[in-house]
């Protein structure tokens, strides 16, 4: 295999798999969430505010493993 | 089909030595907009706002202070609260001009090497550099209210008290650096490409969808970016601290 297939290769496993921690780091947050809100709706607000702030922190992570695909397919 | 998204910001003219890139561009039109409408907000002001202007400003500065001083304590949030609302309201207006129509679009061309075009705008968060000098400014200020709350003595004593963690503790400072910045490039700049991306493959209806994801976005990362901000300083300032005045309230 040739070094640019190599590249090409890592950039899409580096967004692939470092996407799945993040994602079921969303997901959990979020369903803890909405058990959350369903067994005291009066906390809508605060709970959805602080779920949508931990979300976009554990997105960070997924956002790392794509400035990394981003480098190795436009910076080579 | 090709598609050319460079993560380094494009340099579009030079004044002597200094090269201003199209980034550099894109903040000063930002600067000037968010000056004109600080100006325009604050002419003829009254205690019950009349200008509708002034009561969205009033709106916003209001949720900003009070995060501020929820999350630092009165005396600290407030001596900050300056930093973080310019952090979110530059960073929330940076994040949003990248889309407006005019910018990516309009390029200039360098008429030696033909074929070689270069857009002027471009979302300013997009360049590392800009937001790099961002975090660095604000983990800069978290230590400097460690150090003013805690004194040099605190603060050391802080960094050093499980001493074999200190250069952990250090790493950590330096990681939240990367962090902040590194969150807020990505997002945006991901966002730009795959804006791209999805204008060259579904020139129409499509992209409104990704569009308004981006505006969200938009305003999410601003948020977070000051939100994490304002949490590092209320830790550095009294972590310990704080758990004192609950317990002397409780007693």
């Amino acid at each position: 295999m040739t070094d640019e297939a190599f590249i090409k290769l890592a950039a899409g496993l580096a967004i692939g798999l470092g996407a799945i921690g993040p994602g079921l780091g969303i997901g959990l947050a979020v369903s803890k969430a909405m058990e959350a809100i369903g067994r005291n709706p009066e906390t809508e607000n605060a709970v959805r505010s602080t779920m949508i702030l931990g979300a976009g922190l554990a997105e960070a992570v997924a956002i790392y493993a794509f400035v990394i695909a981003l480098i190795l397919s436009l910076v080579v | 089909m090709e598609i050319h998204a460079s993560m380094a910001a494009e340099a579009l003219f030079h004044i002597g030595p200094f090269t201003v890139t199209n980034t550099m561009l894109t903040t000063w039109v930002v600067i000037a907009f968010l000056t004109v409408l600080a100006i325009l907000a604050t002419r003829r002001m009254s205690l019950v706002p009349e200008s509708r202007l002034q009561n969205l400003m009033e709106l916003i500065v209001e949720f900003l202070l009070d995060l501020s001083e929820k999350t630092a304590g009165p005396r600290v949030g407030r001596a900050v609260f300056p930093l973080i609302a310019t952090l979110f309201i530059f960073i929330l207006t940076a994040n949003w001009f990248g889309i407006l129509p005019i910018v990516g679009t309009i390029t200039l061309c360098d008429p030696h090497h033909p074929g070689h075009c270069v857009p002027v705008f471009r979302a300013a968060t997009s360049d590392l550099n800009i937001t790099a000098a961002m975090a660095l400014i604000a983990i800069t200020t978290v230590q400097v209210v460690g150090v003013t709350v805690n004194g040099v003595r605190g603060y050391l004593k802080e960094l050093t008290t499980p001493l074999l963690l200190a250069p952990i503790h250090l790493i950590g400072e330096i990681s939240h650096v990367v962090s902040l910045s590194a969150r807020l490039f990505g997002n945006i700049f991901g966002g730009e490409v795959l804006l791209v991306v999805m204008f060259a493959l579904v020139p129409y209806f499509v992209p409104i969808v990704f569009m308004g994801l981006e505006m969200f976005f938009g305003f999410i990362q601003a948020l977070i970016f000051s939100v994490l901000t304002i949490v590092y300083i209320a830790l550095a300032a009294g972590g310990h601290g704080g758990g004192e005045e609950h317990a002397e309230a409780h007693s």
